[in-house]
């Protein structure tokens, strides 16, 4: 293993930095996200930032295109294709294994989101092995590892007064040889400790959610959802969006959007049908879509328990309890 | 147990046994010990999944909103904001009187239970109040058909309720101006702040719909900006005064500031005023007086 003083963490962000943008956990605007670092950042390391890393491969907000007419010509201005060198360092291993599902949504099953890629193929991830569970965590209920991610370019360890670092891929082991970087040494990545909060049981999980569509514990379940977009939105695996225009004068331009399923007009069709009418058929997409569809499409859980929506959500609608809820039904059927 | 939750297990249970309403809205211990969530109640042996405690924060009374147009009648728990939703939906003609069946709830303040975040469950007489109900000025529901123990004494107004106001008012128009934009930068525009708000009644909300987009869905400084002025305006006057669109903000925006910027300029513009004390109120900007004043320097 590489260990690192944590005095010298900001030369060897700086170094890292050099050609790319290296985007950190902090505490920015009166949010925790992850920024771009620079000298004199303050980090933040005690929970995962209220903002996922999503942002970063699938920004809220994002340009398809411009256009402006001249006349009787129309003139098709270029996007920002999102391709330069960046790093986010300190991601946990719930958010990496987020994005390796985001990664199966935008460039698996025949299509690849070009605008997704551009971002992703061009980044590297350092995740940081959690040393112990947060107050809303569960990524085990998912077999996911807390200390390590497969798809991770190096492993960050917290070692106390050190940082251990240890490269996962080529491409990791690259960020390790810088001047101000950190030096091989014998050392032990450190213990997990604590136990987990909170758990799904996901043994009758997907495949007993199939006969459930109709099923009246529905009835019951979405009542006291305020069908805003929290838990949507602070997810690091939902990854709905919309495209709309937004038009001035002779000029505009294209945008997609994070949209939240738990929208009324998320499913609006023109005449104003809406499949989803109520809160109900709402909710029950939502946690459908997580724990049954996504399984059956991607071999993968749509959620890896990251508690983001369990602290969140103003209405304690937890994941953790409606899953539960109908493994128990299920198992009773 | 706690008397209260005790008194409110039985009359609901009470209430659904002689089927008087169909549902019972309470609280009930969440996932996390700090949390307590909404409960509906819908047979006398879910009853005793009710709680109070001091972090039942959240206000049931825009779960009316669900249904408006149902007969059937529900009983709902209502603090002292609580109550004062209830009359909003009242005076704004969403709801009936004879729908609802009001069970007031005296309440001493709720602690904060961002404060609470990753402490071990246990004694709560130091956590500080919630910020919600740090400038409360009814803590007894002001609107009940049946009240649970004793009326708790209200709080002599601190003089504190706009201080945030004042301080926001003395910085020079650019601070001010950045101020609000940082805060607005981070809103993610989830709606939580609306669809929780009682004065936020519309059938169909504007920023809902499609054609025309008032509202674009970028999330931008300018439509954020929008969005949230838009919202403060047409509360104002009506607004009252729960605290639930800064308490539900993923965000932590201090929307209350802005709202109580209009409650405080209303004050001083139509003479002392709060919303949603009275069914038969008429808001000041919701009537005309000929001495109204018209000096908008």
């Amino acid at each position: 293993m590489y260990v690192l003083d944590k005095s010298q963490l900001p030369s060897f962000l700086e170094a890292m930095a050099a050609g790319r943008t290296v985007f950190v956990p902090a505490e920015a605007g009166g949010m925790t996200r992850f920024v771009p670092w620079q000298a004199g950042i303050q980090l933040y390391w005690e929970e995962n930032p209220v903002i996922s890393p999503k942002e970063l491969f699938f920004p809220q907000t994002q340009v398809l295109y411009g256009y402006r007419t001249l006349g009787q010509q129309l003139e098709i201005l270029s996007r920002d294709e999102g391709n330069s060198p960046r790093v986010i360092f300190g991601l946990r291993p719930c958010d990496a294994a987020a994005t390796g599902i985001m990664d199966d949504v935008f460039l698996t099953k025949g299509y690849e989101d070009s605008l997704y890629r551009s971002r992703r193929q061009n980044t590297l991830l350092v995740v940081l092995a959690c040393r112990r569970p947060g107050p809303a965590c569960f990524c085990t209920s998912f077999g996911l590892d807390p200390t390590r991610a497969d798809n991770a370019d190096l492993m960050l360890y917290d070692l106390g007064a050190e940082w251990g670092l240890e490269a996962v891929s080529p491409a990791g082991q690259d960020l390790l040889a810088k001047p101000a970087g950190p030096v091989e040494r014998q050392a032990a990545a450190p213990e997990f400790a604590g136990d987990f909060p909170l758990e799904i049981k996901v043994d009758h999980l997907p495949s007993g959610l199939r006969p459930m569509f109709r099923h009246q514990v529905w009835d019951i379940m979405y009542q006291k959802c305020l069908g805003c977009g929290t838990c949507t939105y602070l997810c690091p695996v939902c990854h709905c969006f919309d495209i709309q225009s937004h038009n001035r004068g002779v000029q505009g331009y294209r945008y997609r959007c994070w949209d939240s399923c738990m929208f009324s007009d998320y499913t609006l069709m023109a005449g104003g049908a809406n499949p989803r009418p109520t809160k109900k058929e709402r909710v029950r997409n939502r946690f459908l879509h997580k724990l049954q569809f996504m399984p059956e499409r991607y071999g993968k859980f749509g959620c890896v328990g990251c508690g983001r929506c369990v602290l969140k959500c103003p209405v304690n609608l937890d994941i953790t309890q409606v899953a539960n809820r109908l493994a128990e039904v299920v198992a009773n059927a | 147990m706690n008397p209260i939750t005790e008194e409110m297990q039985q009359i609901a249970s009470e209430l659904l046994t002689a089927q008087e309403v169909k549902c019972v809205l309470g609280w009930e211990k969440g996932t996390l010990w700090y949390q307590s969530a909404p409960a509906f109640i819908f047979s006398p042996d879910e009853a005793s999944r009710l709680v109070w405690d001091e972090f039942c924060l959240p206000n049931l009374s825009s779960y009316l909103l669900d249904d408006r147009y149902s007969q059937d009648r529900v009983a709902i728990f209502v603090k002292g904001c609580d109550s004062r939703g209830i009359v909003r939906l009242l005076s704004d003609q969403q709801l009936s009187r004879q729908r609802v069946y009001l069970i007031g709830v005296p309440c001493p303040g709720m602690k904060d239970p961002a404060a609470a975040l990753g402490q071990k469950p246990g004694d709560t007489s130091d956590l500080p109040v919630a910020s919600k109900c740090r400038h409360c000025t009814h803590r007894n529901p002001v609107l009940y058909d049946r009240l649970l123990g004793q009326p708790v004494p209200e709080v002599e107004p601190s003089g504190e309720r706009f201080a945030h106001v004042d301080e926001i008012e003395k910085m020079g128009i650019e601070d001010r101006y950045a101020f609000w934009e940082k805060q607005f930068a981070r809103c993610i525009r989830c709606f939580a702040c609306r669809n929780v708000c009682p004065a936020c009644n519309c059938t169909y909300c504007c920023f809902d719909l499609d054609e025309p987009r008032w509202l674009d869905k970028e999330v931008a400084p300018s439509q954020n900006a929008f969005y949230a002025l838009t919202r403060a305006f047409h509360v104002a006057g009506r607004c009252v005064e729960c605290g639930e669109c800064e308490r539900v903000c993923p965000m932590g925006i201090p929307i209350m500031a802005l709202n109580r910027k209009i409650i405080k300029d209303i004050n001083e513009l139509f003479g002392d005023y709060e919303a949603g004390l009275e069914t038969s109120e008429q808001p000041p900007l919701g009537r005309y007086n000929p001495d109204d004043p018209d000096n908008f320097a």
